[in-house]
C-alpha cells in the first residue's frame, strides 16, 4: 500500500472494475462469518427489490478475518459466476478489502468512506455485520430518504428491549438531545446511511489518526452532521435482534461515547452553547419501539458495583466533581439496593460535572472517563427498577424524564464551563 | 450468379432487410416498385451485402403491409408483374446477391380465394384449408399476440356462420396444416418460387402453423414435422436453398427449429436483440452474456440471425417484467411508442442519434455468432414517425438525396404510400445517401467499412464464441475462432471511458493487430492485458503469432 | 596592612562577581518562571500530588518554589566562583565538587518528578482498573503500584546522585521482589476464580455457561 494510502493496489483495482455507482452498501467485519453472510444476503435481496435498476455495489472492510468471512461477502456478488439464477437487471458487485492497522470501526468506515468517494456514490449506507434480523426492507427503509427525499444521514430506530442500550438510553441520547438540540434516539447507529454530500465532508476531516478516528466514529458523525446543520431522519428498521456474543466491555463503551461526546464540547462549542433551533429529526414508520420480554438482570451486582466504586474511588471523584453532588453520591452508596434511586437531575448534574473535568483535565482524560462507569451503573440500575413493571409507554416516558432532566441541568454545564475564565 | 453448390452460404451472408414498397419507385406512382428496387442495386452491392430479404411483394389488401397475402403466385401490381421481379432477381444474382423471399404459411388474407372458397360453404372443398369451430372456446389459454388490437384468437363468419380461428389480426385467417391438401399446394407454391430462382424463404410466424386443444398452440412437434417435410423436399430438388424461421421464442424452445439439421436453416435470434439494448442503457454486459450462455448449440450446418430493429417493433415479449418495464422507461417514455408489448422505433432515434453507440450496436451485430441482418435506411441513420398508425413509422420512404420526396419517387409528395420524414434531425434534408456519399466519415462510409472488413474473414460467421469475463463489467468481451484464425471483440457498453484488464494468457506470446486500422498492439505476456476504451469504443483484434 | 592591601582588589573582584550573579540570577528565575508557566508546570504537578501538599503547608506553588530553586543554584555558583577569586585554600576543589554535583542533582529532581508522575498516572489507572473490574481491594493494589514505582524512582535518583547507590539498589530489589511474591501469593490464591472466569471467557467453554450465570443479559449499546 502506497504511503499516505489507505487503499491498497488490489483494492483500487476491484474498485475500478465497479466503476461509478449509485448505491454503496458498507460492511465492516472482523471474524463475523456466523452472521455476514445472512446480513449481506439480506442486502442484496434489498437492493434487488427496492432499487434494482440503481448501479449498486457492496463494500466489506475487513480488519482481518480468519473465519471466511470476507469470502462469504464476496459471494453476494452477481455476476457470470454468482447469483446468475437472480433476477436482477444488473451486476452487483460485492467486494472486500483488509484495511490497514488493527482492526476498528472507524478505519473500516474511513475504508468505505474513501471508496464511496472514488465511486462517486450518489447514496451509502452501512450495516452491522451481526444484524441478523436485517431485512431487505431496511436497505430501502435507510436509502429512500437519502436517495427520494434529499437526506444527508438517515439513522435507525429499533424495536429493542427496553433493557438495551442502557447507556445509550441513559447518557447518549439525552445527552446528545441537551447539548445539541437534536433529538435522534441512536445517534450511535450500526446500520445508517448517508449522502455523498455528508459523506465526503466527513472523509475529509482530520480525524482518522485520532481516537474518534478509530471508535466510536459513527457517533462522530452523527455529532457532524447535527453541528453541520445537514438533514437528518430517522427510519424505524424493525426488531434489532440481541446479539448473541457477550454484553460488550462497559469501558470501551463509554470511551466510545462519553468520551467522544466530552471531546465534542472542545471541538464544538459553537454549536452547543447559546440557544439552537433544534435540528429537526423526523422519524419516518415510528411505532412503538420497545419490547418488554423477560430478561435476565443481575441487580445486585449493578448496586454492589456502585457503592465499591463510590468508595474505592473517593479521591478521585472528589478532583471531579463539585462537593454538593460528590456527597449526594456517597449518600446514595448507603441506600439499600430495592431504595437505591439515581434521580435523573443527580445523573445529569454528575455527567455535566464529568465533561468539564475532561475538559480541563483534572485527572488524565481517559481517567475521567472510566471513572463514569461505577457511576453509569447506578444510573443503570435505577432504570431497571422504575421500568421494571413498565407498559410500553411509561418506558417512554421515563426517558423522555430523563431527557428533560438534562436539558433542564444544561445552564449548570454552561456556568462550570464558562467559570474556568 | 452466386453459387448454390456452397450450400452453407448463408453463414457469411451480411443480409439486407428492404420493403420493396419503401425503397424506390421507378413507375412514379408513390409506391416502391421491383425496377426501382432493381436501379439501387449497386448501392447495395456498394454497401456491402450479399442477400437481400424482401418484405412480402405478394397481392394483397395490405391491412398488415403485406403479411395478408391475397395471391401467392403474384407480385402486387403496386410493385410491378412477375416479369420485374424476374428482371430483378437476375440482376442481383449478377452482382452475387441472394434473394430472400418472404412466405407467409400461417395465414392468408382473408380476401384470398382460398378463403373465400373456404367460407362459402361448409361442403367446400377448401373449408378445411382453414380452422373452423362452432364455438370459440377451443384452445383456450393460447395467448393472443397482437394485443393491442386483438380481444380474442377466433372472430366470427357472418357468411359461414361459425368461428375462424386467426393468431394475428383477425382479417388474417390461419391456415389448417393439418389438411394434406393445403400442404401439398403450399409446397407446389415454394416451387413456383424456387423454380424461378428465389435463394431461400423467410417463413413467417412459424410457431403457430398447428394447433392442439390442451396446448398453448405454439411449437407443437406436429409442426415441427410440417417444417421437416419441407425442408426434405427443398433440399431433395434444390439443394443449396434457405429456410430461415422468424419464431419469436426463448433459445430452448428455438433449438428445436433447426431440428438436427432438417428444419430451419437460419432462425432470428429474437431474445438477444432487446438485451443488446438493455445493456447498452444499463452500461452492464449482464443481459447478453445471459442470454447466450442460455443459447443452446445448434447443429453445425445451421445459424443465429442477428438483427438489431425490424420492420416491426422491438419485440419484448422475451424479457421479464423488471426488463420490459425497464426497456419502456429508458427507450419509449412516450407512451405512443410503445405497441403490442414492443417499442415501434427505429436504430437512430432509440439510440438519441449518438453515432458511437450506432456504431457500437452494429459492431457487436456484426461480430456475434450469427448472420446479421441490416434493416433499410438504418445504414444511414434514419428516423422514424410515431405518429403513424401501427408499424409504419418506421416504414417510411428510403431517403436518397435533399431533392424531390427525398428522391424516393418523382410522383406528388402527396401520392406517397406514406409521408417522407420531414423533421430537421431524421428529415430526408439532413439524412440520405447522396450527402453521406460525399463524406468519407459517415455513418453509411463506415457501415461499408465495417461490412468489409466482416466479410474479410469467415470467422465471423463461421466460428466459435468464448467469452471473457473481465471485472470490469461494462465491457463485452469474446474471442471468435475458426481453424488457425482467431479474433478478440471488445466493447466498452459505457458512456465513459474504461480501463479493463482481460485475461489472455492462453494466447500469451502472441500480438494484437487492430482490424480497421491495422496497427499493431503490443504482445500478450503473463499479466492481464489492459485495454483504455473511450465512451462506447469497440475493438476487432486479430490474435497472431508473429 | 599590606596583605589587606593585596587582598583587597580579590575582594572587590569577588563582591562585583557576587552582584553580576545576582543579577543573572534573577534573571534565570525569570526565565524559569515563564517557561514553566508556559508549559502548565503545576497543573502537571497536580497529578504527582505535589500541588495538594504544598497547599497545605501554605507554601508557594511548586513553579515559584522551582523559579527560586533556580535563583538560589545559580546565585550559589556565582558566590562559589566569587570565593574563589579570594584564594582561599583547598577552596577550589569544593567549588568543582559543587559544579560537578549539579547537573546530577538536577537530573534526579527531574526523574524524581517525573517518577511521581507516573507513580500518580499509573496508581490511579490501576485503581480505576481494578474497580471497574470488579476485582477486591483495589486501593490496596493501586497504593502497591505507587509505592513500587515511587521505590523504583528513589532508588534511581539516588543512584544518580551515588548516595549509597549499591544499598538503596539491593534494598529496592529485595522489597521489590518480596512485594512482587506476596502479591504472587495473594493474587495466585485469592484470584484463581478470576483467572477462571478469565480464561473461560477468552477461549470459551460449557462450563463458561455457568459462570455466565452470575452475569446479566445487558448491552449497553
Amino acid at each position: 500500500m502506497p504511503d499516505g494510502s489507505i487503499l491498497s493496489d488490489e483494492f483500487i483495482r476491484e474498485l475500478i472494475n465497479v466503476g461509478e455507482v449509485d448505491i454503496l452498501v458498507g460492511v465492516p467485519t472482523q471474524n463475523d462469518a456466523r452472521t455476514v453472510g445472512q446480513v449481506v444476503q439480506g442486502v442484496r435481496a434489498g437492493l434487488l427489490k427496492y432499487f434494482p435498476r440503481a448501479r449498486s455495489v457492496i463494500i466489506n472492510a475487513d480488519g482481518g478475518s480468519r473465519d471466511g468471512t470476507r469470502d462469504l461477502v464476496r459471494a453476494a456478488s452477481i455476476n457470470d459466476t454468482f447469483g446468475s439464477n437472480l433476477p436482477a437487471l444488473r451486476t452487483l458487485h460485492s467486494i472486500s478489502t483488509q484495511y490497514e492497522g488493527p482492526p476498528a470501526d472507524g478505519t473500516a468506515l474511513h475504508t468505505i468512506l474513501a471508496a464511496a468517494d472514488l465511486l462517486q456514490a450518489k447514496a451509502c449506507a452501512v450495516v452491522s455485520p451481526g444484524s441478523t434480523s436485517l431485512e431487505p426492507e431496511w436497505i430501502e427503509r435507510l436509502l429512500h430518504p437519502v436517495i427520494r427525499e434529499g437526506m444527508d444521514l438517515v439513522l435507525p430506530v429499533y424495536r429493542r428491549h427496553k433493557f438495551d442500550g442502557l447507556l445509550i438510553r441513559n447518557l447518549v441520547y439525552p445527552l446528545t438531545r441537551a447539548l445539541y438540540a437534536c433529538s435522534v434516539r441512536e445517534p450511535y447507529p450500526s446500520d445508517y446511511a448517508f449522502s455523498s454530500n455528508l459523506g465526503t465532508n466527513f472523509l475529509n476531516q482530520d480525524l482518522w489518526t485520532q481516537e474518534q478516528g478509530r471508535h466510536g466514529t459513527e457517533l462522530w458523525l452523527t455529532l457532524s452532521a447535527i453541528v453541520g446543520r445537514y438533514k437528518i431522519s430517522q427510519s424505524f428498521l424493525g426488531t434489532r435482534g440481541r446479539l448473541e456474543a457477550p454484553p460488550s466491555d462497559l469501558v470501551k463503551a463509554m470511551r466510545e461515547t462519553a468520551g467522544l461526546l466530552f471531546c465534542s464540547l472542545d471541538c464544538y462549542p459553537g454549536a452547543w452553547k447559546g440557544a439552537h433551533e433544534p435540528l429537526p429529526a423526523p422519524c419516518s414508520g415510528c411505532q412503538p419501539a420497545v419490547s418488554l420480554e423477560p430478561m435476565r438482570v443481575n441487580r445486585k451486582r449493578l448496586h454492589q458495583m456502585f457503592t465499591f466504586g463510590i468508595s474505592q474511588l473517593e479521591p478521585v471523584f472528589a478532583s471531579i466533581l463539585s462537593g454538593p453532588t460528590h456527597e449526594e453520591l456517597k449518600r446514595l452508596a448507603s441506600v439499600p439496593e430495592n431504595e437505591f434511586v439515581l434521580p435523573g437531575p443527580l445523573w445529569a448534574r454528575t455527567v455535566y460535572e464529568f465533561a468539564v473535568a475532561y475538559h480541563r483535565a483534572v485527572i488524565g482524560r481517559d481517567h475521567v472517563v472510566q471513572a463514569l462507569v461505577p457511576l453509569f451503573r447506578g444510573r443503570a440500575l435505577t432504570f431497571l427498577q422504575e421500568n421494571r413493571e413498565a407498559s410500553e409507554t411509561e418506558v417512554e416516558n421515563n426517558l423522555e424524564k430523563v431527557c428533560q432532566a438534562f436539558e433542564a441541568e444544561k445552564p449548570s454545564l454552561l456556568q462550570l464551563w464558562d467559570g474556568e475564565k | 450468379m452466386p453459387s448454390q453448390q456452397d450450400s452453407l452460404w448463408y453463414k457469411d451472408a451480411v443480409i439486407y432487410q428492404v420493403h420493396v414498397r419503401s425503397f424506390f419507385d421507378s413507375s412514379g406512382d408513390g409506391n416502391g416498385d421491383f425496377r426501382g428496387l432493381a436501379q439501387k442495386l449497386d448501392y447495395l452491392h456498394e454497401l456491402g451485402i450479399n442477400a437481400v430479404w424482401l418484405m412480402p411483394f405478394f397481392p394483397s389488401p395490405l391491412r398488415d403491409d403485406g403479411y395478408d397475402i391475397s395471391d401467392y403466385r403474384s407480385v402486387n401490381p403496386l410493385y410491378g408483374t412477375l416479369e420485374d421481379f424476374r428482371s430483378f432477381l437476375d440482376a442481383a444474382h449478377k452482382r452475387g446477391i441472394r434473394v430472400i423471399i418472404e412466405m407467409v404459411l400461417n395465414h392468408t388474407s382473408d380476401q384470398h380465394p382460398w378463403f373465400q372458397e373456404s367460407r362459402s360453404s361448409r361442403s367446400n372443398p377448401r373449408r378445411e384449408w382453414y380452422v373452423w369451430s362452432d364455438t370459440d372456446t377451443k384452445y383456450k389459454g393460447t395467448r393472443i399476440i397482437f394485443l393491442d388490437t386483438e380481444l380474442s384468437n377466433w372472430a366470427w363468419d357472418p357468411v359461414s356462420k361459425q368461428y375462424y380461428w386467426h393468431r394475428f389480426f383477425s382479417h388474417q385467417p390461419d391456415l389448417n396444416w393439418d389438411n394434406p391438401a393445403l400442404r401439398e399446394e403450399i409446397w407446389n407454391v415454394m416451387k413456383f418460387w424456387l423454380d424461378m430462382g428465389v435463394d431461400a424463404f423467410r417463413l413467417d410466424a412459424i410457431p403457430y402453423l398447428v394447433e392442439r386443444e390442451g396446448t398453448n398452440c405454439e411449437n407443437l412437434p406436429e409442426t415441427h414435422e410440417v417444417i421437416k417435410d419441407l425442408r426434405a423436399r427443398m433440399d431433395g430438388e434444390y439443394p443449396g436453398r434457405m429456410l430461415l424461421a422468424e419464431a419469436n421464442q426463448w433459445p430452448a424452445d428455438l433449438r428445436a427449429y433447426f431440428g438436427n439439421g432438417d428444419e430451419f436453416h437460419m432462425a432470428f435470434h429474437f431474445p438477444l436483440m432487446p438485451r443488446m439494448f438493455m445493456g447498452v442503457k444499463l452500461e452492464d454486459r449482464k443481459p447478453i452474456t445471459e442470454i447466450l450462455k442460455q443459447t443452446p448449440e445448434i447443429p453445425d450446418n445451421c445459424q443465429w440471425c442477428l438483427f438489431l430493429r425490424n420492420h416491426d417493433e422491438l419485440t419484448l415479449e422475451m424479457v421479464t417484467d423488471l426488463e420490459r418495464d425497464y426497456m419502456y422507461d429508458e427507450y419509449a417514455k412516450d407512451k405512443a411508442m410503445r405497441l403490442n408489448l414492443g417499442i415501434r422505433r427505429r436504430l437512430a432515434p432509440l439510440l438519441d442519434n449518438d453515432r458511437r453507440r450506432i456504431e457500437l450496436m452494429n459492431g457487436m451485430l456484426m461480430s456475434m455468432p450469427g448472420t446479421p441482418i441490416i434493416y433499410y435506411g438504418d445504414e444511414i441513420g434514419m428516423g422514424d414517425n410515431i405518429n403513424l398508425g401501427d408499424r409504419n413509422g418506421v416504414r417510411t420512404p428510403m431517403q436518397w438525396d435533399g431533392g424531390w420526396n427525398g428522391g424516393f419517387s418523382p410522383a406528388d409528395p402527396e401520392m406517397l404510400y406514406s409521408p417522407i420524414m420531414l423533421n430537421p434531425v431524421y428529415g430526408y434534408h439532413s439524412v440520405n445517401v447522396q450527402s453521406q456519399k460525399r463524406f468519407e466519415h459517415s455513418l453509411l462510409a463506415w457501415m461499408r467499412r465495417l461490412i468489409k472488413i466482416r466479410k474479410s474473414t469467415s470467422v465471423f460467421g463461421r466460428g466459435s464464441m468464448q467469452f471473457l469475463y473481465p471485472a470490469n463489467h461494462r465491457v463485452l468481451a469474446y474471442v471468435r475462432k475458426l481453424g488457425a484464425e482467431t479474433i478478440l471483440v471488445v466493447n466498452n457498453l459505457s458512456s465513459s471511458a474504461q480501463a479493463v484488464e482481460l485475461d489472455l494468457k492462453a494466447y500469451k506470446g502472441n500480438i494484437l493487430v487492430e482490424m480497421f486500422g491495422r496497427n499493431v498492439f503490443p504482445r500478450i505476456g503473463d499479466l492481464p492485458y489492459l485495454l483504455t476504451m473511450g465512451p462506447y469504443q469497440f475493438y476487432w483484434f486479430k490474435i497472431r503469432r508473429i | 596592612m599590606q596583605g589587606f592591601a593585596r587582598f583587597l582588589p580579590r575582594v572587590l573582584e569577588m563582591l562585583v562577581i557576587v552582584l553580576v550573579g545576582w543579577v543573572i540570577a534573577i534573571l534565570l528565575r525569570a526565565v524559569a518562571r515563564s517557561i514553566l508557566k508556559i508549559a502548565r508546570f503545576d497543573k502537571l504537578s497536580e497529578h504527582t500530588g505535589a500541588t495538594q501538599l504544598l497547599r497545605g503547608a501554605a507554601l508557594p506553588s511548586l513553579t515559584e518554589l522551582v523559579s527560586r530553586f533556580v535563583f538560589w543554584i545559580a546565585w550559589l555558583g556565582f558566590i562559589l566562583v566569587g570565593i574563589s577569586v579570594l584564594g582561599v585554600a583547598g577552596f577550589d576543589e569544593h567549588v568543582a565538587t559543587f559544579f560537578e554535583f549539579l547537573p546530577r542533582l538536577v537530573v534526579s529532581l527531574f526523574i524524581l518528578f517525573f517518577g511521581l508522575l507516573a507513580a500518580s498516572f499509573f496508581s490511579r489507572a490501576v485503581l480505576l482498573g481494578a474497580v471497574n473490574a470488579n476485582l477486591p481491594s483495589p486501593r490496596i493494589i493501586s497504593w502497591a503500584v505507587r509505592t513500587m514505582i515511587i521505590l523504583f524512582v528513589l532508588s534511581m535518583a539516588f543512584e544518580e546522585l551515588s548516595i549509597s547507590s549499591r544499598t538503596v539498589v539491593v534494598a529496592f530489589g529485595m522489597t521489590f521482589g518480596a512485594l512482587m511474591f506476596g502479591m504472587a501469593l495473594a493474587f495466585g490464591l485469592g484470584g484463581k476464580d478470576l483467572a477462571r472466569r478469565y480464561l473461560e471467557k477468552k477461549f470459551g467453554s460449557e462450563s463458561g455457561a455457568v459462570a455466565r450465570e452470575h452475569e446479566d443479559e445487558l448491552s449497553a449499546l
